[in-house]
Formats: structure tokens, C-alpha cells, sequence
């Protein structure tokens, strides 16, 4: 009852990868007509992936793109905008604020950069 | 990849959620597919998918535009599975008290409105199967095979989401076949 030839296997792996030539087909497909426990595995090895196949694709519900969105963040230019129109005042005294901020940011920057110069420097000295 | 979907990733680029959301209605019950079919639960592969779908919007830098946008959104669909798998594993074994399709209801499942009630339990029933065997491959076979039946991918797509060899691919779908095979026909008892 044992077939002999594991060439067979590969030859059914073939055929359903989609990737036998005619010749394959054939050989595979005489084999399997006098051969029970070949075409019985064949068949098998089918219907197991036509379950696969006909499983069926569920919808996800209309809601779950605005769910996406929703979890995206915020898209800066309507952000803005948005704020913007919202705020006129505030946005006034924000766009003001800006250059005195810069400078602020600028000192504290220089502060930093001393004292990282001087780290530097004290490992400069060791090595 | 078609033009439309370029014009659409280049909008996205710049910010435009409302072209993402054209995106994400195109691909998402396919993404849905692959992760329901990967973790076998549907609020689990509902919310995978929404993961998903915030990532490819927060790297959309990486995404090489050579490519096909679905190759890529479908690789980070099955990694974000894979990692939810083997962090489930390490937590607690839920599969000993949550059956496989748990949170996949019988209107999900079925869109043919013509369908008896009788038939509906069968196709459940089968359903039920089919995925518990799904859910006993292991991940590398089981990933290749979802995207190979379920999504109907070529070979070539499927080495180009997993980034493995055609080769390889081949060889963990042939593997993952006669798995189900030898485990349906042993479950099943012939119900196929
Ligand atoms: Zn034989």
C-alpha cells in the first residue's frame, strides 16, 4: 500500500504552487490514477486549502476608518489654523512672543555650550 | 502601483489625513483578513489592524515608493501578529479556555443573505475548524499560508512581505499544507 517514490510529493507541490509544466501534470496525474495512496494525499492536500480558500473575508464596520483617524495625530496644518482662528488674541501675543522667546532660548543655549566646552576640555586634559 | 494611490501617498506625506482615510478604505478588510486569520479572534484583529494602519501613517518616511504601498502595509499587519502571538504566548495560554473564533459573530461572518439558518450553523461550525487548524501551525508557516489563501498572493509578494527567500517561502507553505492536511484529516474525520 506504501508508495515507494517521494517524487511524487514534490510533484504535487508543484502542481499546486501553479508551477508544473504539462509534462509534470501528466506525469503526476498517470501516477495517480494507478496509484491510491498518492491520489488519496493529493486530494487531501486540496480540500485542506479549499477551506482556506472559501473561508470567508468579514467586513470591518464603516466606523473603523474614522477610528483610525481619530487615533492619528494631530494634522498640523489644520491644527493651526484651526487654533488660530479660534484664538485671534492669543495668537497675536504667541506670534509676538516669539522673538522674545528665541532670545531667552538663545542665552540659556550659550550657558550649556560653556559647560560642555569645559567637560570636554577637563577629559581633553586627562588622556 | 497605480497612479492614484501615488498622488494619495504623496498627500499623505505631507500631512493629509483625508487622503489616508481614502487608504485605509481600499486595504482595510484585507488587513483585517491577514490579522484575523494570524491571531484567530476578531476584536484582537480589529484592533491590530487599526494599529496597523496608525503605523504605516506614522512612518510613511519608510515606506519605499518603488514598491507596492499593499506590500508593505501587509508586512506590518503580519509582524504586528506575530508579536501579538508571542506575547500572548508568554503571558497565560488563552487557548485553553477561549475558543478560537471567539468575538467573531455569525453576522460577520456572513454576508449571503439567501443563506439558511441550517447552513449557517454548518459553515460556523466549519469555519470554527478551519481556523483552529490555522491556529496550530507555526507563525513562519502560518503567516506564509494566510497570505498565500487568504490573500491570494504570489509567491513573489509573500518573499517580499516576509522578506524571505521565494524559496523559503515555497518550502513553508508546502510544510504548512500538509500540516493541515495530516491535522484536518485526523480533527476533521473527513469533513472536508
Ligand atoms: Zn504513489
Amino acid at each position: 500500500m506504501s508508495c515507494a517514490s517521494k517524487k511524487y510529493v514534490s510533484l504535487m507541490n508543484k502542481v499546486l504552487d501553479q508551477e508544473a509544466t504539462e509534462q509534470e501534470k501528466q506525469v503526476l496525474f498517470e501516477h495517480l490514477a494507478t496509484c491510491d495512496e498518492c491520489r488519496v494525499h493529493f486530494n487531501e492536500l486540496n480540500d485542506s486549502t479549499e477551506l482556506l480558500r472559501r473561508l470567508t473575508h468579514p467586513q470591518l464596520p464603516a466606523a473603523f476608518t474614522k477610528s483610525v483617524l481619530d487615533h492619528l495625530p494631530p494634522d498640523k496644518r489644520n491644527v493651526i489654523r484651526k487654533w488660530g482662528s479660534r484664538h485671534p488674541v492669543l495668537t497675536t501675543v504667541a506670534i509676538c512672543a516669539l522673538p522674545m522667546s528665541l532670545v531667552v532660548i538663545g542665552a540659556r543655549r550659550q550657558t550649556r555650550d560653556r559647560s560642555g566646552y569645559a567637560l570636554v576640555k577637563v577629559s581633553g586634559d586627562q588622556t | 502601483m497605480d497612479q492614484s494611490e501615488k498622488r494619495l501617498i504623496k498627500k499623505i506625506r505631507k500631512g493629509d489625513q483625508q487622503a489616508f482615510a481614502e487608504l485605509v478604505e481600499r486595504y482595510k478588510n484585507s488587513v483585517f483578513a491577514i490579522c484575523l486569520r494570524m491571531v484567530g479572534n476578531a476584536q484582537e484583529a480589529e484592533d491590530l489592524s487599526q494599529e496597523a494602519f496608525i503605523r504605516a501613517y506614522n512612518h510613511i518616511d519608510q515606506y519605499d515608493h518603488e514598491r507596492k504601498f499593499s506590500t508593505w502595509l501587509f508586512r506590518i499587519a503580519t509582524n504586528l501578529s506575530i508579536d501579538f502571538l508571542r506575547r500572548r504566548k508568554n503571558v497565560v495560554s488563552l487557548d485553553a479556555v477561549v475558543p478560537s473564533t471567539e468575538g467573531l459573530s455569525l453576522n460577520a461572518m456572513l454576508p449571503d443573505e439567501g443563506e439558511q439558518p441550517e447552513d449557517r450553523i454548518v459553515r460556523k461550525e466549519t469555519e470554527e475548524m478551519v481556523q483552529g487548524e490555522i491556529k496550530k501551525l507555526p507563525e513562519k508557516y502560518r503567516s506564509a499560508v494566510v497570505l498565500k489563501y487568504i490573500e491570494d498572493l504570489s509567491l513573489k509578494e509573500i518573499s517580499e512581505i516576509m522578506e524571505i527567500p521565494v524559496g523559503t517561502v515555497k518550502t513553508r507553505i508546502h510544510r504548512g499544507r500538509e500540516m493541515l492536511r495530516k491535522n484536518m484529516m485526523a480533527e476533521g474525520g473527513g469533513r472536508a
